[in-house]
């Protein structure tokens, strides 16, 4: 199986004065092309710690990421931030929308970023600011939520906004997508649904996900599942 | 538009939809626009006082007044005119007769009144100060016709005519045709035995018109008759006290008197020159002094209005932080964050600065400009039935929708605020408020100085945009982790 990123002797503490919290010991983790990768553990061992080093938020104390051999570890502020608008896609536990944004401009962020910062090329190909919006609409289509375009998050349920956040860490089709526990505050009908969109979309399109989770159901459904244990990964 | 904009724009909306733009937003935008509205005021109406005076002494005066230090006469002064006329930039010269006299009232037998006397040249002293533009009436001393009258009706003799200032023509009861008699000097008792005693020496004069400057020390204190007659009366015929200067440019006194002073050497023995700008000189430096602490007052205020700016955008970035970290996941960089803050206070400065000079340039008009008003009470009536209607749409939640139903209302307000100054704001009357004695003036003068409000829009703009520095700096800082979990 073609291979997406490459986790090397990933080191993570957190310093508070004179005392270290070392978090990730030397992890090392594959991740494949088109696969749902689960990621379990204990609370606290360092699941969300990981998911924001490989979506280049926060860096490793030691160790590299490689993406397609490219080491992001490398990479500068700006690059960093152009490679998050571009590669990857996130999905948290409280769904993050902005409040001022309707659900089809809360999608179509990323794209408008895109399209005014970084020049648009999406594979290449420019797009302009309508489609980007066509794009939006597409996707929440696909989510199930064509008739909630113009609705404020706050006027939609829980697994309503879920699936808004969903569509829109696919906008400018990343290579992976980063999931920090997306069903954890929905209750278990909702999860259902939102998981069967996942899938979905992880089948259409095969897009790669990394899901980090404590639910039994999404590991059930994962191609793949790994355990974090004492800052590294027991398979 | 630049997805900055875009965020930008949205955040200065009101979150509720119930009016076009947030009521935080508008108060950050009123306190700039009120600090830029009153400075502009203060300053025309500082400006205004300050030329207005200006005008008026260069209209009445003549800009370099040459004498001796002891006042004393001096003959053969047509040569002295012609030599002082010959200097570059001396435009003009006139003899004067200069001299203060008693109003002695027949009915109180005594001396009531101490007045200045101008006995001037026609001619001369046209070319130096325009005297006559400023006479209702005859200027013609010797031969106007209500003086055969005042002599045939009063049965005594008659010097000559006299130009009074209003102010004292009003203060004495006199009018045209009237007789006014002067103490000219006093004089020692001939026949007394040595006695302390002394006799007046009078004057009577005809009021043949009366001089109107509107600077209250001239209409208040001063007469003019001919200089010939002046002569006569203190017996220095041929001679003259002093010499008015006119020069082509007034703001070169300072230049021009040291050499008019050096001609006058020649053939006076103390020559001393004043100039218009030394007779006011403690006038002018507290104007100055007044604008200099109005501006900086004035730019207090818009510093206060900064403060509010840059309080209501940490207000912003505080409730905006998981926005900031989500933005960041999507992949803004900081400089985006940063200038979506920079974008939101610079409009509010921007645009509470333009309200601001339409409405300061407004006020300035209103107040300069004497036209028939509407009303105060339909102002009044207006302004009650708009504050009902809107509380009735507030009280009922009939809360407009459509955007286009929302900038109307803003447009609605902005024109009924505009109604309701029109009818109530005018020029303030400083005769009416029993003002005009002191400030010289009898309306509150007006002049907007362009280079001015010019300066102040880019100082309040500057002010405005330094304010959002810091909290868009703050915001660009955010940790976008610790942001995305900030509760
Ligand atoms: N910014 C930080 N500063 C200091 N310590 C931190 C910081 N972030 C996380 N930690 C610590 O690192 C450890 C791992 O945290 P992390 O959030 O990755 O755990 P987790 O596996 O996601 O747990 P949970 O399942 O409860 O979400 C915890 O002990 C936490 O206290
Ligand atoms: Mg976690």
């Amino acid at each position: 199986m073609e291979k997406l990123i490459r986790i090397d002797n990933l080191h993570k503490s957190y310093y508070d004065g004179d005392s270290e919290l070392k978090v990730l010991k030397g992890l090392n983790l594959d991740v494949h092309k088109s696969e749902i990768l689960t990621i379990m553990g204990a609370s606290g061992v360092g699941k969300s710690t990981l998911l924001h080093l490989i979506g280049t938020l926060d860096r490793p104390t030691e160790g590299s990421i490689f993406y397609e051999d490219q080491d992001i570890t490398a990479l500068s502020e700006i690059e960093l931030s152009r490679f998050r608008n571009n590669a990857i896609g996130f999905v948290f536990q409280f769904h993050q929308l902005l409040a001022e944004f309707t659900a089809l401009e809360n999608v179509a962020m990323g794209g408008y970023i895109k399209y005014s910062k970084y020049s648009g090329s999406l594979n290449g190909k420019t797009q302009s600011l309508r489609e980007v919006y066509e794009k939006a609409e597409h996707l929440l289509n696909s989510v199930g939520l064509s008739e909630r375009l113009t609705h404020f998050p706050s006027q939609l349920s829980g697994g309503e906004r879920q699936r808004v956040a969903i569509a829109r860490a696919l906008i400018n089709q990343p290579k992976v997508i980063l999931a920090d526990e997306p069903t954890g505050n929905i209750d278990d009908k909702t999860s259902e649904a939102v998981l069967d969109v996942l899938q979905d979309i992880n089948e259409r399109l095969n897009q790669t996900f990394i899901i980090v989770t404590h639910d039994s159901r999404i590991s059930e459904r994962a191609k793949r599942t790994v355990h974090m244990v004492d800052g590294k990964i027991e398979e | 538009m630049k997805f900055e904009w875009f965020v930008a724009s949205r955040y200065l909306q009101s979150r509720r939809k119930q009016s076009f733009i947030s009521i935080i937003s508008i108060i950050s935008i009123v306190g700039v626009s009120l600090g830029v509205a009153t400075v502009i005021l203060v300053i025309a109406v500082l400006d205004g006082v300050e030329h207005g005076l200006r005008d008026r002494f260069l209209a009445n005066e003549a800009h370099i007044v040459l004498r001796m230090i002891d006042h004393s006469f001096f003959g053969n002064y047509q040569d002295r005119i012609e030599q002082i006329t010959e200097i570059d930039g001396v435009v003009a010269a006139s003899p004067v007769v200069y001299s203060q006299m008693g109003v002695f009232q027949t009915g109180s037998e005594g001396i009531t009144d101490t007045i200045y006397i101008k006995g001037i040249d026609l001619t001369q002293e046209e070319k130096v100060t325009g005297f006559s533009q400023y006479v209702n009436g005859s200027i013609d001393f010797q031969t106007s016709p209500l003086i055969a009258e005042a002599e045939l009706r009063e049965q005594e003799t008659i010097t000559g005519g006299i130009v009074l200032g209003s102010r004292l023509a009003q203060r004495h009861g006199l009018t045209r045709g009237d007789v006014l008699r002067l103490v000219v000097k006093l004089v020692e008792d001939p026949g007394g035995f040595g006695s302390p005693m002394l006799l007046v020496d009078f004057s009577n004069f005809v009021v043949i018109g009366v001089y109107e400057s509107e600077l209250a020390v001239y209409d208040n204190r001063i007469g003019f008759i001919d200089y010939k007659t002046a002569q006569k009366l203190y017996s220095q015929v041929g001679k003259v006290n002093v010499l008015l200067v006119r020069l082509e440019d007034a703001e070169t006194v300072s230049e021009l008197s040291p050499v008019i002073e050096e001609t006058a050497f020649s053939f006076m023995e103390m020559p001393i020159t004043t100039t218009w700008l030394e007779t006011h000189s403690a006038l002018f430096a507290a104007l100055k002094m007044e604008k200099m602490a109005t501006v900086i007052i004035e730019a207090l205020i818009i510093l206060v209005a900064a403060f509010n700016i840059a309080s209501t955008l940490i207000m912003t970035v505080m409730e905006k932080t998981r926005d900031v970290g989500t933005l960041r996941t999507l992949g803004a960089t900081r400089g985006n964050i940063m200038r979506i803050f920079i974008i939101q206070g610079s409009v509010i400065g921007m645009l509470g600065t333009i309200a601001g000079t339409v409405l300061g340039l407004g006020l300035c008009w209103l107040l300069s400009t004497n036209i028939l008003r509407p009303s105060p009470w339909i102002a009044i009536a207006v302004i009650g039935i708009l504050i009902l209607c809107q509380t009735i749409i507030t009280f009922r939640r009939l809360i407009p929708t459509s955007k286009a139903l929302k900038i109307g209302m803003v447009f609605f307000w902005t024109l009924t605020v505009c109604f309701v100054l029109y009818c109530l704001v005018k020029p303030i009357s400083l005769k009416e408020l029993g003002f005009s004695e002191i400030y010289q003036m009898n309306q509150l003068p007006i002049r907007v100085n362009w280079f001015f409000v010019g300066f102040i829009n880019l100082l309040s703009f500057l002010i405005c945009w330094l304010a959002t520095i810091y909290p868009a700096w703050q915001a660009s800082n955010l940790n976008p982790i610790e942001a995305l979990q900030y509760e």
